[in-house]
C-alpha cells in the first residue's frame, strides 16, 4: 500500500516536473498569489468581470454545440432550430442557456462597465484595460444582434430589419456598412451567411484576442482600487491573495450565477416565434433586444427633422456624444481635478439613470 | 365520500397539507441527520478530548433540540388534522394498514423526545461516557421513526405485495423501502452537515472555526458519493408509468409543453449540483472565508433542494393516494366501475346524505365536483377550473367529462388518464358536474360574448385545455 502511494507520488512528481521545466506553471501561480484583491466595501464589484468571463465561456461551449445543428440558410434556419428545440436531446436546454447566458452576460457587461466606471478605475495607468472594456461590450452586442437574427422568426428578422435601417442613417459610412451587413439592399439569404460568418468566426476572433488583452492588462497593473482604500494607512489595508483565497470566492459567485442562468433556462425556456416572412407586414410592437431598448426609445421620441438634419442622424449623433464621453473620460479625468471628477461621476450617474429610464419607458411603450 | 370534507378556497386542500409536510420534512431530516452528528461528532470529542468540540456542541445542540421536539412535534400533529380534514378517505386506508406501524412510531418518537431533553440537561451533570450514551440512544431513536415512517411513505408509491397480501409487513417493507431509506438517510446527513457549518461558522477562534468548517462540510460527502446509486436503485423500482412521466416531461420540455414534474426534477438536480460544487469550493477548499452569512444561503439552498425532490416524489404518485389502489380523491380504484354503473351520489355515506338534501342538479354536481375533484383543483386559485374551463359551454363540458371516465392510460382519447383520477359518476350524475361546471366559468362566456370574441381564439383557449 505504501510503496504504491510512493509510486504514485513519484508518477505525479515526474508528470508535474516535465510540465514545469516546459510551461513554468510555478510563476503563474506566483503571479496569481502576488495579485492582490483589495478588501472593502465596494470589493463586491470586482466579482464582476469574473461573472461575465464565466458567461463568455457558457456561450462558447453552447455556441459549439448548436452549430453542430444550427443550418444556416434561409429556408432551413427556422427549422433547424426547431428541431433543437423539440428533436434533438436537451436540444432545447443548449440553446436555452445560449440566449439566457447572452443577456446575463450582457448585463452583467453593464454592471461591470458602471462599477469601473464610478469607481474610477480607468484612470491611469489604466486607460487601455478601460479602452479594451468598451471595445468588449460593442463587440457583444454585436454578437447579440447578429445572433438575434439567426433563428429567422418574424419578431427576429423585423428587429434586424429595423436596426440595419436605423444604422443606415448613419453619416458617411452608415449606408455603407447597412448594405454591407445585409449584403444588398434587402435582407435575404446573403444577410444570415453574413451575419452567421460573423457570429461565429469575426467576433469570437476579436473577442478572445481582446480578452486576452484585457485580462493581461490587470494582470500588469494589478486591480485598481478607489480612493478611499488608497488614502488608508498600510496596516489598515487588507488584501486577499488573487489565487487561491479569491479565485475560490469567484467559484462560489460563479455557481450562484450559474444558478440564475439555470433557473432561468429551466423555468422560461427559450421560445420560438413563427417564421419569418419577408412580404408580411410587421407584427405588432416589434421591439429590439432590452439592451438596445434605451437607444431605439430615444431615436422614437425625437421629431422626424431637428433643424436642417434628419432627426434619425440627430438621435445617432447624440449616441455616439454619449460613447465618445466614455472613451474620452481616461484623458477628461485624470484624478488630478476635483471638478472635473465630479463631472465624470455626474455624466456617469445621468447616463445610468438615463439607460435605465429609456430601456424601462421602451419596454412599456 | 364516507367523511365530510374540508374546503380550502383559492390554495386548495392539498397546498395545506403540502406546507406544513414539507415544514415537517426539513424538521424531521434535521432531527434524524442532527442525532447522529451529535451522537458521531460527541465521540470524536470523547476520544480527543477535545473541550472545544464540546462548547460547539452544546451551542449547537441549544437550538437544535428546541426546534426539533417543539416544531417537530407541531408540524407532525398538524400533518394528522390537515390530512384527516382534507383527505378522510386515504388517510383511513392508510390507518386501517398501518395501525400498529403508527403506534411504534409514536413509541420511538416519544422516547426521541425524552432522551432529546436528557440530553441537553444533563451537559456539564453526569460523566462524558454517560452523555455520550444518552447522545447514541437519542441517534438510534430518532433512525428508528424514519425506519418505520419511511416505510408508509414508500408504500404509498409502491405498495408491492401488499394489493394482494394486504399483509402490514408487506406494505412496510416495499419494493423501494430500501433504496428510499437510504437516499433520506444520506439527506439527513446532508442537512445535518449543513446545519452545523451555520453553527460552526459562529465560532470566535479561526483556527478551531475553519477545521470545524471543513469536518462540518464532510458530512455532505456520502449524499454525493452513494446518493446518485441510491437515486438510480430507487427509481429501478418505481412504475414504468411514473418514469415515463419523467422521460416524457423532459421530452417535451422544448415545445413549452413544460410538466411540473420535469420542473421540480430540473430545480432538484440544479440545487443539488450547487450544493455539492458550493460545498467543495467553499467549506472545504476555502473554510477560513466561509461566513455565517454564506452559510445561511447555503442551508436555504439545500432545504429548497430537499423540498423539490419531495414535491417530485410525490408528484410521481399521481393519480394515486396509493399507487394502483386509491385514486388522490379517495375513491378506490377497484370500486370506479360499481360507481359508475350505481352512481356515486348513491355509495359514500357521507356524499349521498348531503345528495339527498340538494335541491337541483347545480347543487349535486357541486357535490360531485367537492369529492372527486376538490382534491387537486381549487374553483379559482390552484389548479383553478374556471381557468381551466376557459370558455368551454355546458355541451363542451360535458364532452370533456365524457372523455374523463376513460381509465386506461393506454386509450388515447383521455389525455388525462393516468395524471387525473378517472370520473366515477353515472351519466345523471356527469350532466349535473357539468351543469354547475358550466357556472363557474359563465362570467367568462358571458364577457366573451358581450366583446364578441372571434371564433378561432374561441378555438385555441378551448383547446388548450388538451
Amino acid at each position: 500500500m505504501v510503496s504504491q502511494s510512493k509510486r504514485t507520488n513519484s508518477i505525479i512528481g515526474q508528470v508535474s516536473a516535465f510540465l514545469e521545466s516546459r510551461l513554468s506553471l510555478s510563476e503563474l501561480k506566483y503571479l496569481g498569489e502576488k495579485k492582490k484583491v483589495p478588501q472593502h466595501k465596494h470589493s463586491v464589484w470586482y466579482y464582476l468581470g469574473g461573472i461575465v468571463g464565466m458567461f463568455l465561456f457558457v456561450q462558447v461551449a453552447t455556441g459549439i454545440l448548436l452549430m453542430v445543428y444550427y443550418v444556416p440558410d434561409i429556408h432551413s434556419a427556422h427549422a433547424s432550430i426547431l428541431n433543437i428545440n423539440s428533436h434533438i436531446n436537451f436540444g432545447w436546454f443548449v440553446r436555452s442557456l445560449h440566449s439566457w447566458g447572452a443577456n446575463l452576460m450582457i448585463f452583467a457587461l453593464f454592471v461591470h462597465l458602471f462599477s469601473t466606471y464610478l469607481m474610477k478605475a480607468y484612470r491611469a495607468p489604466r486607460e487601455i484595460t478601460w479602452w479594451t472594456g468598451l471595445l468588449l461590450i460593442g463587440l457583444c452586442m454585436a454578437f447579440g444582434f447578429t445572433g438575434y437574427l439567426l433563428p429567422w422568426d418574424d419578431v427576429s428578422f423585423f428587429a434586424t430589419k429595423i436596426g440595419l435601417d436605423i444604422a443606415g442613417k448613419g453619416p458617411i459610412l452608415g449606408p455603407v456598412v447597412a448594405y454591407m451587413l445585409r449584403g444588398g439592399d434587402y435582407i435575404s439569404q446573403a444577410t444570415i451567411s453574413r451575419f452567421f460568418a460573423i457570429h461565429v468566426a469575426l467576433l469570437p476572433v476579436l473577442v478572445m484576442g481582446l480578452v486576452g488583452v484585457h485580462v493581461f492588462l490587470v494582470q500588469v497593473h494589478g486591480i485598481s482600487e478607489p480612493k478611499t482604500f488608497k488614502e488608508l494607512p498600510e496596516a489598515e489595508k487588507t488584501y486577499d491573495k488573487f489565487f487561491p483565497d479569491f479565485f475560490l470566492k469567484d467559484i462560489l459567485v460563479w455557481i450562484l450565477a450559474l444558478n440564475v442562468l439555470f433557473g432561468l433556462t429551466t423555468f422560461f425556456p427559450w421560445g420560438l416565434g413563427p417564421e419569418a416572412d419577408p412580404f408580411a407586414a410587421a407584427p405588432v410592437g416589434i421591439r429590439p433586444e432590452w439592451y438596445f431598448l434605451a437607444p431605439f426609445q430615444l431615436l422614437k421620441l425625437i421629431p422626424s427633422t431637428v433643424g436642417p438634419i434628419e432627426g434619425e442622424l440627430f438621435g445617432l449623433i447624440i449616441i455616439a456624444l454619449v460613447a465618445l464621453g466614455f472613451v474620452l473620460v481616461p484623458l477628461f479625468d485624470t484624478g488630478i481635478s476635483k471638478t472635473r471628477s465630479r463631472l465624470a461621476t455626474g455624466f456617469g450617474v445621468f447616463i445610468l439613470v438615463a439607460l435605465v429610464v429609456f430601456s424601462i419607458w421602451g419596454a412599456l411603450s | 365520500m364516507n367523511y365530510p370534507l374540508w374546503i380550502v378556497p383559492y390554495l386548495g386542500g392539498t397546498w395545506v397539507i403540502g406546507i406544513i409536510a414539507i415544514i415537517h420534512v426539513f424538521i424531521s431530516h434535521f432531527a434524524v441527520g442532527g442525532g447522529i452528528f451529535l451522537a458521531l461528532s460527541e465521540e470524536l470529542a470523547y476520544r480527543r478530548k477535545d473541550e472545544r468540540i464540546y462548547d460547539f456542541l452544546k451551542q449547537h445542540s441549544r437550538f437544535f433540540v428546541l426546534i426539533t421536539t417543539v416544531a417537530g412535534a407541531v408540524t407532525g400533529v398538524g400533518i394528522w388534522f390537515a390530512v384527516s380534514l382534507v383527505t378522510p378517505d386515504g388517510i383511513a386506508s392508510l390507518i386501517q394498514s398501518f395501525t400498529l406501524a403508527w403506534a411504534e412510531e409514536y413509541l420511538f418518537f416519544a422516547a426521541e423526545l425524552a432522551t432529546a431533553f436528557a440530553y441537553y440537561y444533563t451537559w456539564d451533570r453526569i460523566s462524558p461516557e454517560k452523555h455520550l450514551l444518552l447522545a447514541r440512544f437519542y441517534m438510534w431513536f430518532s433512525i428508528f421513526t424514519l425506519v418505520i415512517i419511511n416505510g408508509i411513505l414508500t408504500f404509498m408509491l409502491t405498495p408491492g405485495k401488499w394489493l394482494t397480501t394486504h399483509n402490514w409487513l408487506d406494505g412496510v417493507f416495499n419494493p423501494t423501502y430500501w433504496p428510499s431509506l437510504a437516499i433520506r438517510l444520506l439527506i439527513m446527513l446532508a442537512i445535518a452537515g449543513m446545519y452545523a457549518l451555520v453553527t460552526s461558522s459562529r465560532i470566535k477562534e479561526p483556527k478551531f472555526r475553519a477545521s470545524m468548517v471543513r469536518y462540518c462540510a464532510t458530512w455532505l460527502l456520502p449524499v454525493f458519493l452513494v446518493g446518485p446509486l441510491a437515486t438510480i436503485w430507487f427509481l429501478s423500482q418505481i412504475p414504468q408509468s411514473a418514469i415515463s412521466s419523467i422521460y416524457t416531461g423532459i421530452q417535451t420540455s422544448g415545445l413549452g409543453n413544460f410538466s411540473i414534474l420535469a420542473r421540480a426534477l430540473y430545480l432538484s438536480l440544479i440545487l443539488s449540483g450547487t450544493i455539492l460544487l458550493f460545498a467543495f469550493f467553499g467549506p472545504y477548499l476555502n473554510p477560513k472565508a466561509f461566513t455565517f452569512r454564506i452559510a445561511t444561503l447555503f442551508m436555504i439552498c439545500g432545504l429548497a433542494a430537499t423540498g423539490t425532490t419531495e414535491w417530485m416524489r410525490e408528484m410521481l404518485r399521481k393519480p394515486y393516494v396509493i399507487y394502483n389502489y386509491i385514486y388522490s380523491n379517495g375513491i378506490h380504484k377497484s370500486d370506479v366501475k360499481e360507481l359508475v354503473d350505481a352512481g356515486f351520489l348513491n355509495k359514500g355515506k357521507w356524499a349521498s346524505a348531503l345528495a339527498q338534501s340538494a335541491s337541483s342538479d347545480t347543487e349535486r354536481g357541486e357535490i360531485v365536483f367537492r369529492y372527486q375533484c376538490m382534491a387537486c383543483h381549487t374553483i379559482k386559485g390552484y389548479r383553478s377550473m374556471k381557468k381551466l374551463l376557459g370558455l368551454l359551454d355546458e355541451e363542451a363540458i360535458t364532452r370533456l367529462l365524457q372523455m374523463l371516465k376513460d381509465e386506461d392510460p393506454t386509450q388515447t382519447a383521455n389525455a388525462y388518464a393516468g395524471i387525473m383520477p378517472p370520473l366515477a359518476a353515472n351519466d345523471a350524475e356527469l350532466k349535473c358536474l357539468a351543469k354547475y361546471l358550466a357556472t363557474v366559468n359563465v362570467k367568462a362566456r358571458e364577457k366573451a360574448s358581450n366583446t364578441s370574441v372571434r371564433p378561432e381564439e374561441l378555438a385555441n383557449k378551448s383547446l388548450s385545455l388538451k
